[in-house]
């Protein structure tokens, strides 16, 4: 609002103290230069508009907005709250025992999932649940040929998670799909068998990487995708929200026979942690991961990555080797590499990694977490964290191996 | 033996001072203000009644306030009567109060005594008289004092402008509520003494010899004008004073109605009588922090929608609902204070939806106060004629109080009774440092 009454004021000013003009050039200057920026901003902002790329923009956001909304529709069990209907009746009171049927009771629900795309679900009572009870039990093959190679699948890989999650199908060749756990139909505890599993069949060659809950990755500022040959690759959370709506996230690794698997939701400021099956671990800050995919951790050739998984505010770590030992660390014995490519820290001795040791699971807890095992004799068997803390092993004399573990 | 404290209760700054022997101490009442003897006359309210002053009070005020939540209630707050002709009816009044205000933020609490049309406020589920806010503050004082001079204190010598008000009856009610509320803070005796005398009493500490002295005590509330004879106490004269309600606020007042209005819609909203009122009342410090209420924010929006010059009216609503008002006001007054030494400032407040930029120089300033100006040279020449003095025979202009270096104002001086002649005194200290001098005296 600069007009010709307030220019002559400043000559005025001028001409009674000459001092102030270099100061009233400064201040204008100094003005001028943030207008411009301001105008370069509201220039790009219109090119934009006029262009339609802000309108695709609110529109990608608009349909992530859309997809939040229908995962909160089916935790909460349900479609949308109906619109209120034209009351035409009573009132009644209702009893303790309708409540209990409209509220949805928070239960836990435990998958055991293998690269055919075969998923299994155990649902569980939270308040049930006893250390070192089974809370499954396989009756058939644990491990399945391959029909068409013949092959032995990898062992199946567990995961625990809440009933009303929203879970994320990753494929190895990048390909995504997404169902609530609720879809996926519970079998009978007492005698699992593959043959009435939930099955997400594999297109083509391509197999079931791993399977993630995402009903709060909103919460998160990132996705990291870990290869088994310990490459990363990190998605901003907007970007994998649209990325998961077009069913397509990438295969996340730099060659073949890389595949994919774990993903990983974090903070820029989180610490993750990828441990392999040798007993190696890496830990790196997330802010410092790369967009593009990147070697972290470098593995000898017999080597895979298990599992990877942000430290967040539990105050320890737990692994699982394949001989039932629990190993506790504390989160402040995580030292964070500072160039990629390490070797990483050592979890398990050397000998005893030579003498066969393998790590099975690992995830960061706290003493009153669960943890839940899949043991060679077929059961699922659910721990307390405090309780492996203080017994350092998931045996009790059994001569058994353990499979697969995991944290809720 | 009695404890007794001046205290300078000024409409801008307050201040404490005692004298002990020959030396006056002016005790550092707020540690937290750069000037530790100086402190804000600002009073911040909790809604459970706690009360802090001074910087402390600005300070609490921010934290609390800054992007904090909202919530607006209908409340009935009173009733008014139609007359009109043979009808009489009673309608209720209602008031959109803010459920979660934490407390309430008042400055400028000396002015409530030189007018007659403020009774008080309602402060949460309380209301104040200004008696009690003024109450509340000197208690406050007088409680920082005792705990930096480690006794009790009894007695208090309060200065007073010349003239609270031009009218006797007002200026009398002012004094007495002043008195009301030191006695109700919790000193004894209480007695006044005029600012510009308290002032020509710490001048006086200077003399080796006897003058007739003019004290210009110019501050954030009034002018106050003495011309005494001073430097020998038992010949200690009055010859005139004299005095005018415009001061500091009033020139940030005329900067923000000349220069700031235009940047939220003034003189371009025309046919919209609800938002021309909540431009005009932005340069009103009392009124403007009232005005963040549901229905003020729905006709903003309105006017935004109907593209009545949408970004004046955005920053409109910008210093309205941000809690702009205390930055605002405070911009305006350090502007004016820098334009006192330099010749160039600018008015800079840039927050959300708010960019408000005003290169500001002493001429222009100088040119929007020109009318106080005259008043003011008008008001110093009618005392020195009331004195019976020409304005040769005046020996020293002593110039105190934070509006009193004013540059026009020195130049004024200057003209009327030579450059030789203006004395600066301490500009925020002196006339508390005069009233313990003369608080010591009463003691004596």
């Amino acid at each position: 609002m600069i007009n010709p009454e307030k220019i002559d004021e400043w000559i005025r000013e001028v001409e009674e103290r000459p001092g102030s003009a270099a100061v009233i050039i400064r201040y204008i200057a100094n003005r001028l230069r943030e207008l411009v920026e301001r105008n370069e901003e509201l220039l790009s902002e219109n090119i934009e508009l006029r262009t339609g790329r802000k309108v695709e923009e609110f529109e990608s956001r608009i349909a992530n907005l859309q997809y939040q909304v229908d995962l909160l529709k089916r935790q909460l069990g349900g479609e949308a709250v109906p619109e209120p209907a034209e009351f035409s009746g009573e009132f009644v009171m209702g009893t303790k025992e309708d409540m209990a049927k409209t509220v949805p009771i928070e239960t836990t629900s435990l998958l055991v999932y293998n690269t055919f795309g075969q998923v299994l679900r155990v649902e569980m009572d939270s308040d049930k649940l006893e250390s070192r009870q089974p809370v499954g039990i396989f009756s058939g093959e644990i491990v399945l040929k391959h029909p068409d190679t013949g092959l032995l699948s990898p062992v199946p890989r567990l995961l625990a998670t809440s009933s009303q999650e929203e879970l994320l199908f990753v494929f190895d060749s990048g390909r995504t799909v997404t169902h609530p756990v609720s879809a996926i139909p519970t079998g009978t505890a007492e005698a699992l068998g593959w043959q009435g599993a939930y099955s997400e069949e594999p297109r083509g060659e391509e197999e079931l990487a791993t399977i993630l809950p995402v009903a709060r990755m909103s919460m998160y500022e990132f996705c990291v995708q870990v290869s088994r040959r310990g490459c990363v690759k990190k998605i901003k959370e907007a970007s994998f929200e649209t990325h998961i709506a077009r069913g397509y996230i990438g295969t996340g690794i730099q060659s073949a026979p890389d595949k994919t698997c774990c993903l990983a939701f974090c903070g820029s400021d989180d610490l993750l942690v990828l441990v392999s099956k040798e007993g190696f671990l890496v830990t790196e800050e997330v802010g410092r991961l790369p967009y593009t995919i990147e070697e972290v951790l470098r593995l000898g050739i017999t080597d895979h990555i298990v599992t990877a998984f942000t430290i967040g505010k539990k105050p320890s770590l737990l692994v699982v080797t394949h001989n039932g030992k629990a190993l506790q660390k504390e989160a402040g014995w995580l030292d964070p590499a500072v160039t990629f490519k390490t070797r990483g820290q050592t979890i398990i001795p050397k000998e005893r990694r030579e003498a066969g040791v393998r790590v099975v699971g690992a995830g960061a807890v706290a003493e009153t977490d669960w943890g839940f095992a899949l043991r060679s004799d077929g059961k699922l068997v659910a721990y307390t964290v405090g309780d492996l803390f203080n017994r350092g092993s998931l045996f009790s004399g059994e001569q058994v191996e353990i499979l697969g573990f995991t944290t809720l | 033996m009695t404890m007794r404290v001046g205290i300078d209760f000024g409409t801008s700054n307050s201040g404490v001072a005692v004298k002990r022997g020959d030396q006056v101490y002016l005790l550092p009442i707020d540690q937290r203000n750069v000037q530790p003897e100086v402190v804000k006359t600002i009073l911040y309210i909790t809604r459970d009644h706690k009360y802090t002053i001074g910087q402390e009070a600005v300070e609490l005020y921010y934290k609390q306030n800054i992007n904090r939540l909202r919530h607006y209630v209908k409340k009935w707050v009173g009733e008014m009567d139609y007359y009109g002709g043979d009808m009489h009816y009673v309608r209720d009044l209602y008031a959109y109060v803010d459920e979660l205000k934490p407390g309430r933020l008042m400055q400028f609490l000396k002015s409530a005594l030189r007018s007659g049309s403020y009774p008080g406020t309602q402060v949460f589920d309380r209301y104040y008289t200004k008696m009690d806010i003024i109450k509340v503050y000197l208690g406050a004082l007088k409680k920082r004092a005792e705990a930096l001079l480690g006794e009790k204190i009894e007695a208090v010598t309060l200065g007073r402008p010349v003239k609270f008000s031009n009218d006797p009856e007002q200026d009398h009610r002012a004094q007495e509520t002043l008195q009301q509320a030191a006695h109700e803070a919790g000193f004894r005796q209480v007695d006044f003494e005029l600012e510009p005398v308290a002032a020509a009493l710490y001048y006086e500490m200077t003399l080796d010899h006897p003058q007739n002295v003019l004290i210009f005590d110019f501050g954030g509330g009034t002018l106050d004008i003495a011309i005494m004879r001073l430097g020998d106490s038992r010949d200690r004269k009055v010859f005139a004073s004299g005095g005018i309600g415009v001061a500091g606020s009033d020139f940030d007042r005329t900067i923000i109605q000349k220069r700031l209005l235009q940047h939220f819609g003034f003189g371009w909203i025309t046919h919209n009588p609800d938002i021309q009122e909540l431009i005009n009342a932005v340069s009103d410090w009392s009124v403007l922090p009232e005005l963040s209420t549901p229905q003020a924010r729905l006709k903003l929006e309105q006017a935004i929608l109907e593209r009545k010059v949408p970004a004046r009216i955005k920053a409109l609503e910008a210093l309205i609902f941000n809690d702009l008002a205390f930055s605002f006001y405070n911009q305006v007054e350090s502007t004016k204070i820098a334009l006192s030494s330099v010749g160039t400032a600018v008015i800079r407040l840039d927050e959300k939806d708010l960019d408000l930029w005003e290169l500001y120089t002493r001429f222009q300033f100088e040119k929007d106060i020109r009318e106080y100006r005259e008043q003011i040279e008008k008001v110093v020449l009618d005392t020195v004629i009331a004195s019976g003095l020409e304005p040769e025979q005046i020996e020293a202009v002593v110039k105190t109080g934070g509006s009193s270096n004013v540059p026009v104002f020195s130049e004024m001086l200057a003209k009327l009774f030579g450059p030789q002649r203006v004395k600066f005194s301490d500009v925020f200290n002196s006339v508390t440092a005069g009233l313990a001098i003369k608080a010591q005296g009463r003691q004596g």
